[in-house]
């Protein structure tokens, strides 16, 4: 949930897209399926991090676009910053012990 | 604060569940177009349909969705076998129905608060500790105080606490048709804006008419009384007649207003200086707490001189809850009441949990039967949880449509039982009416709950254990023998005869023991008697004119022909009201004898000789002694002698009353009582119908206390004529005295079948019989059920047995014989249930043992037929059942 804020905290996007560009930009590692991707996105939703709209997409179709909102952006600064710290942890264990 | 906002957000999705369903679905379309476009193949999506199931799920409604997919199925499949499902609702209904009836009226007198505010409003009472010298005295607790001592009270908390006082009394008030005694409160200003809401018209009595106290004659009326008297809005400023003066209303009391106690008085007068004997009752100013008052009042304590000579311990005041059933009519009736209470929520219990019993084993057949759809359904994905959660259902419609007619079913039967109670009150008395408030709806709710989980909840269980192949194959009539589910099954009926021969029995005790206090031997002549009560008080005479008033009636009866004797008293005997004194013997007595309680009436002469009583010794009452200022007298009972001197002549010997333990209110104690000279001794009478021994009675002569309400009785030389005598005797009275209110005439026969204390022993008996009654036909019906299962399940077994040449009867004969076998079980355990319920019961009905042979060889007798008969068609469908067709393969 964390990496779809992410992604959307850059710009607005739609499903699809999403899923694309978490593969895309995490140079293809990471791949989200659509079995998690969407109910994730309802979770989203609930909490109200994100709101969601109808719109054209570029390519003439009808895609329901999600945006991120203010709360989102704090849920995802937490998410990072508690994700960093967890990260930093583990580091220094596999490091050190 | 974000919850808020999911929640509200959780609360729109399900208002537009249709559109955001069909938006995620457009969505997952557009995105699986995409992909397919960017791929360039139709690559695997994934389960559209699921995914779309899940993202739903997200928003938490799963579980309504399933429960209206459940109701649905259920109200199918119910509808699918209506007799099943009228059944099993009858069964509940009748179950749940006498916990409703039974909650109701506990509700009304115990549980519901009788007016608003009600946990607020405390009581004052004083507590003596014991006497520090004596280790077995256990102290006293009083109630009652002086209008000074309210004073003092009042003005030490008066910042901190309202405090208002209330005496009871009994006045008379023209209704109408006539005067009726009826219960009087008098009380103080403060009374009154002490509760919520206490007045429907009009205002509380003023400061000034409380210092007037009754001769401000103004007074607030109740509202039953309002309604008798025409409701008329422009009643404030009209009279009202009490004790023979007019008062005006000033106000009338809200509807169900009773005060702090059930019954409630018809009339409100304006309590004065001169009140003795005031209950205090008080309610804190907001924002004190009980311990700044507890404290306030341990500071007042000490300064009431409260201590009688006699008790020497430490005197202080305490605060506890008013008590909420003011008028109990005596010891024995009290723990009567109590124990009819306590018993009366038990039985109904003991009802429904038959009816559960039932239930459960209607539908663990029933869930047998269906064994084959369950398998089913399990095969193809439907979780345990999920079709228990089903069954569930089912049986939770059938409660709450049970629990709905139950509750119209007791709002009938309450309704029925309040109009046999008013006829039966002494007095002129309020009681709210038994209502259904929210605590009965949520009782109703509660009892169908807690029915459906006992009756549904294992059976649910067992019968969607999972599926085995065989089952989806079988069909109903080819079970065969399961020894485990036959031995639930039976032990389920073993259950329900068992209980239902407790309640049987219980109910045969409570009849016997109704017919026992309707034809009990009173220890006077009953018949030929008769009774009539007068006051003169009501007329507004004083003492002098009250005494003349009794003695003139008391002539003028004695002239009428067929009147045998007349006698006159200030209590009757053989009835729960009377008064009573501590007699102690005067002088060279007994050392260990210390004082005897014993019933106290004032009476006239020829007492004894109404009554049917031989004198036992000495002389009856003279003349002189009947005029005051006379030697101080008395007559004792035999009871009240042997206790007094054992084994000596009580003639002549002297004895005195004992002043009561505190005498609070008095304005000065009393001296030491004088002594009184025993002059005559009769035989004892019972105390009442509830205490059968012979209670000690002292009698003494009008001259020594004047008592305004006393009773006429007549003996008469011709017992059938009675009836007839009833119009001329009060005549009679009429004739003497125009004015002076003849308030009953009644045969005495009459009046015990009247009395209270009949009454309950009758409804009683009437109560717990229908309770018995309800019982059997419910484990009749379950019996029945069962059986019928049972037969069906094995009709194949059946077929083959008379294929092999069994004869018909011989079958009827097993199958009954299975029954009878489970019903002789169940009647052992319910007669152990029943003499255990016995020994309870003994100790306050009448004239019952724990082990009364007739009803303990009845009821299991009725059971036992009854259950018999209930085999008997399901043995004959067995006995019916074609060889070649049960043969015959699936």
């Amino acid at each position: 949930m964390m990496l779809v804020l992410r992604v959307l905290a850059k710009q607005s996007l739609h499903g699809y897209a999403i899923a694309q560009r978490i593969h895309q930009v995490s140079a293809d590692e990471l791949r989200i399926e659509e079995g998690s991707l969407y109910p994730a996105l309802q979770k989203l939703l609930i909490k109200g991090w994100v709101k969601a709209a109808w719109r054209q997409s570029d390519s003439g179709r009808e895609v329901r676009e999600y945006r991120i909102t203010p709360a989102g952006r704090r849920q995802l600064e937490d998410e990072m910053v508690e994700y960093r710290r967890t990260a930093r942890a583990i580091g220094l264990l596999l490091d050190k012990a | 604060m974000a919850i808020i906002g999911e929640w509200f957000r959780r609360l729109s999705y399900l208002l537009r569940r249709q559109a955001m369903d069909d938006e995620l679905r457009r969505e997952m379309e557009a995105h699986r177009d995409e992909m397919n476009q960017a791929m360039g193949e139709a690559r695997a999506f994934g389960n559209t349909l699921r995914l779309r199931e899940e993202s739903r799920d997200a928003w938490g409604w799963r579980w309504l969705d399933d429960l209206r997919q459940d109701t649905r199925l259920a109200v199918r499949t119910l509808g699918k076998t209506p007799g099943f499902a009228l059944t099993a609702i009858a069964t509940l209904a009748l179950g749940i129905g006498v916990n409703i009836g039974m909650f109701t009226f506990v509700n009304t007198l115990l549980l519901r608060p009788l007016h608003e505010g009600a946990d607020e409003v405390f009581a004052v009472h004083g507590r003596t500790t014991g006497d520090p010298g004596d280790p077995g005295d256990p102290g006293d607790v009083d109630t009652l105080y002086s209008y000074a001592n309210y004073i003092d009270l009042r003005e030490g908390t008066a910042d901190i606490a309202h405090l208002a006082a209330v005496s009871t009394t009994f006045v008379g008030v023209d209704i109408g048709e006539g005067t009726r005694r009826t219960l009087a409160d008098a009380v103080s200003s403060t009374y009154f804006p002490l509760f919520d809401r206490s007045l429907a018209r009009g205002r509380s009595f003023t400061a000034e008419e409380e210092r007037l106290g009754l001769s401000s004659r103004v007074a607030i009326i109740s509202y039953p009384l309002w309604r008798a008297r025409g409701a008329d809005p422009g009643v404030l400023g009209q009279s009202v007649r009490v004790d023979g003066e007019p008062f005006t209303v000033i106000g009338v009391a809200a509807e169900g207003f009773t005060g702090t106690a059930i019954p409630g008085p018809q009339v409100w007068l304006p309590l004065g200086p001169g009140w003795r004997q005031l209950y205090v009752i008080g309610r804190p100013r907001a924002g004190t707490s009980v311990e700044a008052i507890a404290t306030a009042l341990a500071t007042i304590g000490p300064r009431f001189d409260q201590a009688s000579p006699l008790r020497r311990g430490v005197y202080t005041l305490e605060m506890s809850t008013p008590s909420r059933l003011m008028f109990m009519p005596g010891p024995v009736s009290k723990v009567l009441t109590a124990s009819i209470t306590a018993a009366l929520m038990i039985m109904p219990a003991i009802v429904l949990l038959v009816a559960c019993l039932n239930l459960a084993n209607l539908l663990l057949a029933r869930g047998h039967g269906r064994r084959q759809e369950l398998a089913i359904r399990s095969s193809v994905g439907g979780g345990r949880s999920r079709l228990t959660r089903q069954l569930l259902t089912e049986g939770l419609l059938l409660s709450l449509a049970g629990g709905a007619i139950g509750l119209w079913l007791a709002s009938l039967a309450t309704g029925a039982l309040m109009a046999t109670i008013a006829p039966v009150l002494p007095a002129g008395l309020v009681i709210p009416d038994l209502t259904v408030d929210w605590r009965v709806l949520a009782g109703t709710v509660g009892f169908s709950l807690a029915a459906s989980v006992l009756f549904g909840a294992w059976p649910a269980w067992a019968v969607t254990g999972r599926a085995v192949a065989a089952d989806l194959k079988r069909r109903s009539g080819e079970e065969g023998r399961r020894p485990g589910g036959m031995r639930i099954g039976n032990a389920l009926v073993v259950g329900q005869v068992a209980l239902s021969l407790l309640l049987l029995a219980s109910g045969g005790l409570f009849l016997m023991s109704a017919i026992a206090s309707a034809t009990a031997d009173p220890g006077f002549r009953l018949e030929g008697g008769l009774l009539a009560e007068i006051d003169p008080d009501l007329a507004g005479y004083d003492e002098a004119r009250g005494r003349a008033s009794h003695l003139a009636v008391l002539d003028r009866l004695r002239t009428i022909p067929g009147v045998e004797a007349v006698t006159i008293g200030s209590s009757v005997q053989f009835s729960s009201t009377s008064d009573s004194r501590d007699v102690a013997p005067v002088g060279a007595a007994d050392a260990r004898v210390r004082s005897v309680g014993a019933v106290f009436t004032i009476v006239g002469r020829d007492y004894a000789r109404t009554l049917g009583l031989p004198m036992l010794g000495g002389r009856d009452f003279t003349d002189a002694e009947l005029a005051p200022g006379s030697e101080r007298v008395a007559i004792v009972d035999d009871a009240l002698a042997e206790r007094l001197w054992p084994g000596e002549s009580a003639l002549g010997r002297l004895i005195q009353f004992l002043p009561e333990g505190l005498e609070a209110g008095r304005a000065a104690p009393p001296e030491a009582a004088p002594p009184i000279r025993v002059i005559g001794i009769i035989p004892a009478v019972k105390h009442s119908l509830g205490n059968p021994r012979p209670f000690p009675h002292v009698y003494v002569p009008l001259g020594q206390q004047y008592e305004n309400a006393m009773t006429l009785q007549l003996r008469l030389a011709d017992p059938t004529a009675e009836r007839a005598m009833l119009a001329t005797v009060a005549r009679a009275i009429r004739s003497v005295d125009e004015r002076l209110p003849v308030l009953r005439v009644e045969t005495w026969r009459g009046r015990i079948d009247a009395g209270l204390d009949v009454w309950l022993y009758r409804v009683g008996a009437r109560v717990f019989s229908a309770f018995g009654a309800i019982a059997l036909l419910l484990a009749v019906v379950g019996v029945y059920g069962v059986k019928s299962y049972t037969v069906s399940r094995r009709t194949r077994e059946f077929g083959i047995r008379m294929a092999i040449g069994a004869r018909p009867r011989v079958v009827l004969w097993q199958v009954l014989r299975e029954g009878g076998r489970v019903t002789v079980v169940g009647i052992v355990i319910g007669l152990a249930l029943a003499v255990a319920a016995g020994r309870i019961l003994q100790s306050f009905l009448y004239g019952v043992d724990a082990v009364e042979p007739v009803v303990l060889i009845t009821a299991p007798l009725v059971l036992l037929a009854s259950s018999l008969l209930a085999s008997y068609i399901p043995a004959l469908r067995a006995t019916k059942v074609d060889p070649t067709v049960a043969l015959r393969a699936e």
